[in-house]
């Protein structure tokens, strides 16, 4: 096919010219066969931590908050540190199923399941934490605009009940939106399922699939609207989690830029995340060919216009201190840059602005190693962005008179390595259980599903 | 249902009267209707004998069975100005008594529930109080429910009886040479069983002792007729004061209340017209004088002596020490102004110095003619203790030599607090008999064959005089806690009269005397009052002589060690109070913990340093020793102190015994870490005991001594981690010409932005639909009274009298050092310390200000928009008020609280309070569960009780008549509450002094709390402070 070669600038999205059924075989086996020696050792050591953080969180319930390191001043420390970070790995998933949908950009379909499930399980790891932050977790409900005698609603002006909002509401449409997507791939494996229980289970959540032209009719439209619901909660979230600083009045958090910073931010760890997984997935489970290393370094990019976006965040707030002319801000941001934080600062500012530089150059950016190390960083650097927002910020306000001191307990620190158990496991289940790439939507996009070079025509 | 007959018949109304609501019902036509209005049993009669009624006419005579057991004492306690027809459950009572305080009575009132005392408060109406307190009274509540108080006699340790003690004290001989050590004390009836104690026993020796040493100004001043002369300052006469080392406004003063009320007068001013008076202070410490000061020269304790000489020779007393170490512009500036004061001037001279300087300061004073017009004195009666030194000397050497068959501790710890070159403890071995009477059982408890427990002043009947004289009874609100416990009254008349006599029937014996005429009408209004009017001591001349200097000054080089008493544990005696022992110290801010002040010199040449380490600070160790005595201890570089000079305080290092066993708690569970009780007495373990220093002659400066680091560190906690205002504009001052100049400097110093509008009017988030403005808040009736608070900062000392007076009324708790240190302690209301110096200042020479932070109860308040479940909301009258029941702890509305003065319960800290501590708590306040959120309300349930009470009288509130706990405690009325709607009312003409400013107005939270700026008067001829 001699004229197909002035169509294809782009590489191929899917390598090894596999046929539909070696497609279906590389990802359906894995979830059938049993899983491989790794796969336990794994589970064993996140299921450890899950019980960890169960532990941690009973410990907690049962003596108070007093046992993490929160105080007066710092009123909020560790959980709602861990909680944004949480939330922002959490936005991966849906802007690469939503968003980039939406785009047509369709290298996504290799990563888009396993994002989602990313997304989902980081979603669930970020609303543990405000809700066990509380001092009274048994009252939480209170939260939730639930008629009761006492004619006692929430108080809408407070931002941290948008918060209630704003991410529960990103969770349920993020759900919904895995699982239609899931339904096809779901069908498929009932399709092989051998044993009785197997197929009555797998029946039951692929709905009654049967790939008819109406279903696929009804799934594609289902698809792009919930792709279009889920595309402003992509934004909407993290704008939401930001106005719990950005409307206080605490110099550091009382800003403007905030919204567009954090979602920003949230994209930027939340393809750290999917690269920092995706690295380890596609090598264990040999789907290279599904994931290659032009969806990663397509990622690299994003983390590097991303991260560059952060960083310029970072220095913009600096000058908006400086040309505030407002004492207290510009002391805020003094203190993040020289206090006795300076250490996060800095950890911040070099794993977020520097580290990414590197991915300006191709072959850096093509590199797996490499790129596997500086989405570590990545993730480490945005934690410490979370925690020098809000504990540098308000560790040193207004009064000198009140400023103190925040350092976390061992409780703060076990219980964040706990919600990793709870991720980790849950992701492993994923893995074990459903199909980790989207087959119905990967098989779209390979050359066999194009034998007439429809689509390479037409763009 | 049980019918009795008998109970029908008993309670059968009688015949005669019947009520009636219409003629119909008088007819009796309307049948049974209105029998059927309400529920049944809810409007049954008393008469008809339902089981309802069994059960309540059993339960009433089975209760009355049981009181019938209990030891209500026959004796009469009168209540004061209040006085109900009856007890009414829930309306506290209020009675006057009296605190012994150093040696004098502090005229104090305390609120009562069901019997139960719950609050101290200054007594309005006595002479010397003006209504104020201080710190110490207020805490005082606390001792009387301290879990580690002794509950019984003891005796070789074991358990005995009071009866036992009685044989014992009948069997004593006559001829025994007894020697009894007792504190301080003004009763006339102890002096009285003194003197019969002393007929019984010819070969007493009585010692009196007070752990901080002997008083030099008793020393110095006599009477012509050879007696104490006592003086008395009135600073609201002064135009110029000199304080050599005198902390006269300090919370261990022994006249504060006076002083205080004194100095406020001279340092109120409504406007640029009042002229405020000029404070020199020459001190060692930095003390709350010295912060108060317009003028401080930091100087050795030993070198006051010969500053006092120099300033004495500048003014024509006495002959100059020579040489010009002295004369300096400060001495010169500071002449001039005492010159032109003449009797408008006055010299106060300290603890610390010798009675020389004490009698060299009155011979200044009278050749000032201020003696009458700024300074007078009082013939007291008082035991002339010639030398306490020299007799505590000679009983303890009797001791050691088997001299004394029988000695008697009235309540003192000289175990303790005696030098240790007396070694009392030992001492007390080697007398035969020995009996202690203490509140706990001490180290001079533990010491002694016999141990008493001591009733507490709430306890027991005493009398005493204040410190101008009045005689007062000590009432008792409450039988004692622990049926053994004794007062000193009682066991003295014991061992002098040989009669086991009620102390009750000792002091009205005495008070015969007092109330010659209709004893038992004066008796009942001197309970009442809480004073015997016009029975202070008259006023007298001293017989002064110049003195000569006995001390020489000590060498450039030398140091010198200063003692002085705790301003939060006293001498011990408040260590194991808990809201003592948190109460930040008012200078350094801090708890737990006494140290070594040492100047930043002295801290380099040392090589110490107080590192700051996540919220507390390591610091260095060093050791003091003075004549082969030593004692280790944290330094702490303190800013302004004089290089040389090492200050400690009494009062720590404590080893109180307890039959309290350690709390037990679950591997899962920190109750014992949450529990500042858990391990036995709080005051153990904490501090050194600095008596270890003293020398036999109890002199509170100690001169050569020598400092050293060990290389050993200890963490310090402290509620103020950072002392400097960074410049921000939080406390506000300025001089008196500045202020005459601008008499709005303070709100001018942050001004509106240019072209802006004022801050008042900057719009605000919520301002169209603002909840102040909704039906709901304007329709109710509260709405009438906006309350407000006003914070004279020219008068605030800083004492802490408030903080403490918060903590009893609102039952806030303590959490301990380490709690502390995380950055947790509870305080609503806190004193901020910052130190200031001036542009290119040496900051060795820092101004000290101080600012009461209580919650600001912000109109646009910041905290409650935040609250996701409308926890935190605005009153009808305008504060700022937390619904704890409904806050489910996010701390949100801590974060966003600019002043950061909401505090978070990351504990249950009262899961775990003794049962005693938990009879401490205010009722009319909710004792807060973990997780809640709490802060200052002002003092809403005073302003709720007092609207009830105005109410029932259907009359409108009074200006006045609302009292919060921290401005009914000021001395210096530094606080102003009351209602902005009144024009008149003090509150809102204190808003109208030019001077007041809101701190953070800029943040258009529109606090209605604020601030009257400080304005000094420095001298013209000298630098300003600061």
């Amino acid at each position: 096919m001699g004229h197909s070669t002035s169509h294809s600038a782009e590489p191929p999205l899917v390598t090894g010219n596999l046929s539909f059924h070696e497609l279906t075989e590389l990802v359906a086996r894995h979830a059938e066969k049993k899983p491989p020696l790794g796969w336990y050792i794994a589970i064993g050591i996140s299921s450890l931590l899950l019980v960890n953080l169960l532990v941690m969180i009973a410990y907690q319930v049962w003596n108070g908050v007093g046992v993490w390191g929160n105080n007066v001043p710092v009123g909020w420390g560790w959980p709602i540190v861990d909680f944004v970070f949480w939330v922002g790995i959490g936005h991966a998933g849906t802007l690469i199923s939503a968003i980039l949908f939406l785009f047509r950009q369709r290298w996504r379909t290799s990563i888009n399941r396993a994002a989602e499930a990313m997304t989902i399980f980081a979603v669930m790891c970020a609303l543990l934490f405000p809700t066990i932050h509380v001092g009274r977790i048994w009252v939480i409900y209170w939260t939730l605009p639930i008629p009761n005698q006492m004619d006692m609603w929430p108080q809408f002006k407070s931002p941290l009940l948008w918060d209630v909002f704003a991410v529960s509401s990103y969770f349920i449409v993020s759900l919904m939106f895995w699982y239609v997507g899931l339904i096809p791939d779901l069908a498929t494996l009932r399709d092989r399922a051998r044993s009785f229980v197997r197929q009555r289970v797998l029946g039951v959540f692929s709905m009654g699939w049967t790939g008819s032209n109406r279903h696929w009719r009804n799934y594609e439209k289902a698809y792009l609207l919930l792709a279009g619901l889920a595309t402003p909660l992509v934004l909407s979230v993290h704008s939401v989690v930001s106005f719990d600083f950005a409307v206080s009045i605490v110099p550091g958090w009382h800003t403007t830029i905030f919204p567009p910073y954090f979602v920003a931010g949230a994209i930027f760890s939340g393809f750290a995340m999917v690269v920092t997984l995706m690295v380890i997935a596609r090598k264990v489970y040999g789907i290279e060919d599904l994931i290659t290393l032009n969806h990663l370094e397509k990622m690299n990019i994003i983390i590097l216009l991303t991260g560059s976006m952060v960083g310029f965040a970072y220095i913009t707030e600096f000058f908006i201190a400086w040309y505030s002319q407002v004492g207290y801000e510009q002391y805020a941001f003094i203190n993040r840059a020289t206090g006795p934080y300076a250490w996060a600062y800095w950890i911040m500012m070099s794993c977020n602005l520097l580290a990414p530089q590197v991915f300006w150059f191709k072959r850096l950016r093509r590199n797996v190693p490499l790129m596997f190390a500086i989405s570590i960083l990545v993730n480490i650097g945005m934690w410490f962005e979370r925690f020098v927002i809000t504990v540098i910020s308000l560790h040193r306000d207004y009064l000198p008179s009140s400023w103190g001191y925040f350092s976390p307990t061992w409780v703060d620190v076990m219980t964040f390595a706990g919600s990793f158990g709870l991720f980790l496991t849950l992701f492993l289940l994923f893995l074990r259980f459903a199909p980790m790439v989207a087959l119905s939507e990967v098989k779209g996009v390979t050359p066999q599903a194009d034998p007439h070079f429809y689509d390479q025509e037409s763009s | 249902m049980i019918d009795l007959p008998v109970l029908k018949n008993a309670a059968t109304p009688s015949p005669r009267e019947r009520f009636w609501r219409s003629s119909a019902d008088l007819r009796g036509e309307l049948g049974g209707l209105h029998d059927g209005e309400f529920m049944p049993g809810a409007s049954e009669r008393p008469g008809s004998s339902s089981r309802r009624d069994f059960l309540r006419v059993m339960g009433a005579s089975m209760a009355m069975a049981g009181l019938a057991a209990c030891r209500r004492p026959v004796e009469q306690v009168l209540p004061y100005t209040r006085q109900p027809e009856e007890i009414v459950p829930g309306e506290p009572l209020y009675y006057a008594t009296g605190m012994p305080y150093r040696g004098v009575l502090r005229p104090v009132l305390v609120r009562s529930h069901e019997g139960r005392p719950t609050k101290i408060e200054g007594n309005p109406e006595h002479p010397v109080s003006g209504g104020a307190s201080g710190a110490f009274e207020q805490a005082s509540i606390l001792n009387l429910y301290d879990p580690d108080r002794s509950q019984r006699v003891l005796r070789g340790g074991v358990g005995a009886e009071w009866r036992e003690f009685v044989r014992f004290a009948q069997e004593l001989d006559g001829a025994s040479r007894i020697g009894v050590v007792a504190p301080p004390t003004s009763s006339p009836t102890i002096q009285a069983l003194r003197d019969r104690l002393a007929a019984r026993f010819p070969a007493l020796q009585w010692v009196t002792h007070a752990p901080e040493g002997p008083d030099p100004s008793r020393l110095a001043l006599r009477t012509e007729a050879g007696g104490v002369a006592r003086p008395v300052y009135r600073f609201s006469e002064a135009e110029v004061i000199v304080s050599l080392d005198s902390d006269f406004l300090g919370p261990t003063e022994i006249n504060l209340l006076s002083n205080a009320a004194e100095y406020a007068r001279n340092r109120q001013m409504a406007s640029p017209e009042d002229t405020p008076g000029r404070l020199y202070v020459a001190e060692s410490a930095y003390s709350l004088t010295g912060g108060m000061a317009d003028h401080r020269k930091r100087l050795r304790s030993g070198d006051i002596p010969a500053f006092a000489q120099a300033l004495a020779a500048r003014l024509g007393v006495g002959e100059s020490p020579g040489g010009s170490a002295m004369e300096d512009a400060f001495m010169g500036a500071m002449v001039r102004d005492l010159q032109a004061a003449g009797p408008r001037a006055v010299l106060v001279a300290g603890d610390t110095q010798p009675p020389e300087v004490h009698a060299l300061a009155a011979a200044v004073n009278e050749a000032l003619g201020a003696v009458g017009s700024t300074v007078s004195y009082l013939a007291s009666d008082e035991d002339m203790a010639s030398s306490q030194a020299e007799r505590f000397a000679a009983l303890a050497s009797a001791m050691h030599a088997g001299d004394i068959d029988f000695l008697l501790l009235l309540g003192g710890n000289p175990a303790y607090s005696a030098p240790p070159e007396f070694d009392f403890a030992a001492g007390m071995g080697r007398v035969a008999r020995t009996a202690h009477l203490g509140l706990h059982l001490d180290e001079t408890g533990q010491a002694a064959e016999w141990h008493i427990p001591q009733t507490h002043y709430l306890e027991a009947w005493g009398d005493g005089r204040a410190y101008d004289g009045t005689l007062s009874v000590v009432q008792p609100l409450i039988a004692p806690l622990y049926e053994a416990a004794k007062s000193d009254i009682e066991v003295l008349g014991l061992l002098a009269d040989g009669v086991d006599t009620p102390g009750y029937d000792l002091v009205r014996a005495q008070w015969s005397a007092y109330l010659p005429d209709n004893m038992e009408e004066a008796w009942r209004k001197a309970l009442h009052d809480g004073f015997l009017p016009d029975s202070g001591y008259p006023e007298a001349l001293p017989a002064l002589q110049t003195p000569a200097l006995s001390a020489a000054a000590p060498g450039d080089e030398e140091t010198e060690v200063v003692l002085r008493l705790d301003p939060t544990v006293l001498d011990g005696s408040y260590a194991n109070n808990a809201w003592m022992m948190e109460l930040p110290d008012p200078v350094t801010k801090i708890v737990w913990d006494n140290v070594a002040l040492i100047s930043p010199a002295m801290a380099e040449r040392l090589g110490v340093s107080a590192k700051y380490d996540k919220g507390q600070y390591k610091v260095d160790v060093v050791e003091i020793s003075v004549a082969g005595r030593s004692v280790r201890l944290p330094a702490w570089i303190q800013p302004g102190l004089p290089d040389y000079s090492v200050h400690l305080t009494m009062g720590y290092g404590r080893r109180i015994a307890t039959d309290r066993p350690p709390r037990e708690a679950r591997f899962f569970d920190l109750d014992h870490y949450t529990d500042i009780y858990a391990d036995g007495p709080l005051a153990n373990g904490v501090g050194s005991n600095v008596a270890a220093l003293l020398g036999g002659d109890m002199r509170r400066v100690l001169a050569g001594a020598e400092v050293r680091a060990t290389g050993d560190t200890w963490t310090i906690s402290t509620t103020q981690e950072h002392g400097y205002m960074e410049g921000r504009p939080l406390f506000r001052k300025a001089t008196l010409s500045e202020f005459r100049e601008r008499p709005t400097f303070a709100p001018d110093m942050v001004p509106p932005l240019h072209g802006q509008e004022e801050w008042e009017e900057y719009p605000a988030l919520w301002q169209k639909a603002h909840p102040s403005e909704q039906p709901a808040i304007t329709e109710n009736r509260y709405y009438a009274n906006q309350w407000g608070m006003v914070i004279d900062l020219n008068t605030c000392t800083g004492c802490n009298a408030c903080v403490v007076a918060c903590n009893s009324e609102n039952n806030v708790q303590m959490v301990g050092k380490e709690e502390v240190g995380r950055g947790r302690e509870m305080h609503w209301l806190r004193i901020d310390r910052y130190f200031v110096s001036g542009d290119g200042a040496d900051t060795d020479e820092p101004a000290m200000v101080v600012q009461p932070v209580p919650c600001m109860h912000c109109e646009n308040a910041p905290c409650e928009a935040v609250c996701p479940v409308a926890a935190t909301v605005h009153s009808p009258d305008g504060t700022n008020q937390m619904i704890y029941n409904r806050c489910i702890g996010t701390r949100y509305c801590s974060n966003n609280c600019p002043y950061k003065v909401r505090r978070f319960s990351f504990f249950n800290w009262t899961k775990t309070l003794p049962e005693t501590v938990q009879m401490a708590q205010n009722p009319n306040v909710t004792v807060r569960f973990r997780g809640v959120m709490e802060k200052c309300s002002y003092c809403i349930q005073r302003v709720r009780g007092a609207q009830h009470a105005a109410n029932l009288e259907d009359r409108p509130l009074r200006d006045g008549e609302v009292k919060t706990a921290c401005q009914q405690a000021c001395g210096m009325q530094s606080i102003v509450f009351g209602d902005l709607n009144d024009p008149n009312s003090a509150a809102s003409r204190a808003r109208a002094n030019p001077r007041r400013y809101e701190m953070l107005a800029e943040l258009s939270v529109k606090p209605r709390t604020s601030y009257l700026a400080r304005v000094t008067n420095p001298n013209p001829e000298l630098e300003p402070q600061g």
